[in-house]
């Protein structure tokens, strides 16, 4: 029998376009809701991309925005876990370095020093995760692993971004990676697998879990979301700006996965794709899943966030595996927000339209990052 | 049981261009401590066995960026007071010097490596966890090799001088090897001074000046967290 020890999420907060609380999030997607929006500072900056999605809760203008968004989502999951900061650990990512616009020009934010400072209160292991899109659910992943071994008893595990700016806008523009503006209604701005996808929206965003042992959770009698059963990760080496056609790092990652949590792709119920709408990126994920998955694609469900709530970067991987744990726990699979015409070559058994209710137990949640950075984590039902 | 088989440091960019032209050429468009640190882990890999299926962790820039991107973003500021920046186009070149996990990328392109990967952020400290991070995973058997790599310079804005390591570790001794016996932490909250390179290159200072046996590395404040002191504990052969 193995020794590893069983972890679980005991706490969820998440900030992003559709709210400030995982309830929020949630019952966005439910509603088959977008978050994303105009902005009209970004509408004032004159730039040719004026949508994206923005955490209402916290101000713009608030310098700290980069500290303020990432300690409420880690003070809310830490509330509902019911646990310290001083007993846990911190594996988070904070992102790139952040350039607030400020009254004078861009006003420069270490992601570095903000990380210090947000892990000021942890007395754990504290370990800051550099692995772009894909941070946030290598975050979980390290933090799993660590408990699991012994490494540490508890984690906050999780990330945050604040990237909303014309600074980041106008670099990822020139990748055409983000939805330039095209006179759409804004809050489609991000259509992930579909025909008229243009790439996503940027957006801010903080996501927290709280992660324990299954055996500290039942002791503290406070409610589990879901249990972590597995972690992969791998890398493209393929190239710096796209994946690789047909998906084979991606595939890695979720097969490493597989393996690290001992089920077989049989038994996932549900997948919470990174599906970012960027053309090359849908593609080669769809193209992994359905390699995967082999003839069950076509009725595995999938689902992907980012068309309501836009790509929070640090934080996207770590607000996905919160849905993922809502649908673990609810069994309902939410829609894809603003998908109506699946494109050639992204063909999965997409969640359109309506959540569906599949009672899923076991959920995959993958996240690909710039640079050709997977990871992969797997969520079942406690 | 876990090994230091190989370690190198750079900081001689101009050196690197004249000597190993293929290799400049695959780095040119980064900025300076991705250049450092990948010239450096080029170095240490001719000591892998698989340098495709070692496990890498990669230490992002404390002070990222180059004077490039900074000077991008006096344009950019400029063109804000202005109302010009509807007409700007940024250097993807450029884009790529804000991106904290290029020196990862690049390695794995390079090497040809889907394994294992681990970026850790330009918070200070880090250096330490990514020591423990392939303890962690070479003791746990998940890989045989782990490559450990940084680069980092003194200030981005004008490009200030800079320096790469790269240290390669492995659970097969080889002559000469230093034993990573373990890595304490104890509470103590220090001023640092955030440098992704600086304290792994202390650390092999000190084992350069050791005899053959046992020592402890105590990590000086200024390269630790702020939260936590650390002691390397190592056996020189």
């Amino acid at each position: 029998m193995s020794d590893k020890r069983r972890v679980v999420i005991t706490g969820t907060g998440a900030l992003s376009a559709l709210g400030a609380t995982t309830h929020d999030l949630w019952n966005g997607l439910l509603a088959n809701r977008s978050g994303v929006r105009r902005v009209q500072r970004l509408v004032d900056s004159g730039i040719n991309v004026t949508t994206g999605g923005e955490v209402a809760a916290i101000s713009p203008q608030d310098v700290d925005r980069d500290h303020v968004i990432a300690n409420r989502a880690i003070d809310d999951a830490l509330a509902e876990s019911r646990r310290d900061a001083a007993e846990c650990g911190f594996i988070w990512s904070t992102g790139l370095d952040t350039f607030q616009m400020g009254a004078e020009g861009f006003v420069h934010r270490s992601a570095g020093r903000c990380f210090s400072n947000l892990a000021s209160r942890f007395t754990g292991p504290r370990r800051m995760i550099a692995a772009a899109c894909a941070s946030g659910t290598q975050a979980i992943g390290e933090a799993f692993r660590l408990i699991q071994n012994g490494g540490a008893d508890a984690c906050v595990a999780g990330g945050s971004s604040v990237m909303l700016t014309p600074f980041y806008l106008i670099g990822f523009a020139g990748l055409q990676a983000v939805a330039i503006d095209n006179g759409d209604d804004p809050s489609m701005a991000c259509r992930p697998f579909d025909k008229r996808r243009k790439g996503f929206a940027l957006a801010d965003g903080a996501g927290g879990v709280v992660l324990e042992t299954r055996e500290s959770a039942f002791e503290r009698g406070v409610p589990v979301f879901a249990e972590v059963i597995g972690f992969g990760v791998s890398q493209d080496a393929f190239d710096l700006n796209r994946p690789c056609d047909d998906g084979a790092g991606a595939e890695l990652c979720m097969r490493r996965a597989l393996m690290d949590a001992a089920v077989s792709a049989d038994e996932i119920d549900a997948v919470n794709a990174h599906a970012t709408a960027t053309y090359s990126g849908d593609l080669a994920e769809a193209a992994a899943l359905r390699k995967v998955f082999a003839q069950r694609w076509q009725s595995l469900p999938v689902s992907g966030s980012k068309g309501a709530i836009g790509h929070a970067m640090a934080a996207a991987g770590v607000l996905e595996a919160i849905v993922a744990a809502q649908t673990c726990v609810t069994g309902i699979v939410p829609p894809t927000v603003n998908l109506q015409h699946v494109d050639e070559g992204c063909e999965l058994d997409h969640v359109i339209g309506e959540p569906r209710d599949v009672n899923a137990k076991t959920v995959l949640s993958v996240s690909f990052g710039m640079g050709g950075q997977n990871a992969a984590v797997i969520l079942r039902r406690s | 049981m876990v090994y230091l088989v190989a370690a190198k440091q750079e900081s001689d960019l101009a050196r690197v261009r004249e000597e190993k032209p293929e290799l400049w050429r695959q780095v040119r468009r980064y900025n300076q401590p991705i250049q450092l640190a990948l010239a450096a882990a080029d170095e240490v890999m001719k000591f892998a066995h698989d340098a495709s299926s070692a496990a890498v962790i990669s230490l992002a820039p404390c002070q990222p960026g180059s004077a490039d991107l900074y000077r991008w973003g006096s344009v950019v500021t400029a063109g804000m007071a202005s109302g010009t920046l509807g007409n700007m186009r940024m250097n993807p070149t450029q884009t790529l010097h804000a991106v904290d996990n290029l020196a990862m990328s690049a390695f794995a392109i390079a090497h040809g490596n889907h394994a294992y990967c681990l970026g850790l952020g330009g918070a200070a400290g880090q250096a330490w966890c990514g020591l423990e991070a392939v303890v962690e995973r070479l003791n746990a058997g998940f890989e045989e090799e782990a490559l450990l790599m940084a680069g980092d310079q003194d200030a981005a804005e004008d490009g200030a001088a800079g320096l790469g390591v790269a240290l390669l570790f492995s659970v097969h001794a080889r002559p000469s090897s230093v034993r990573l016996v373990s890595i304490v932490r104890n509470r103590q909250i220090s001023d640092v001074k955030p440098h992704a390179a600086n304290g792994l290159a202390g650390m092999l200072s000190s084992i350069a000046q050791c005899n053959r046996g046992p020592m402890s590395y105590v990590v000086p404040a200024e390269h630790t967290d702020g939260f936590s002191g650390v002691t390397v504990n190592l056996e020189v052969s």
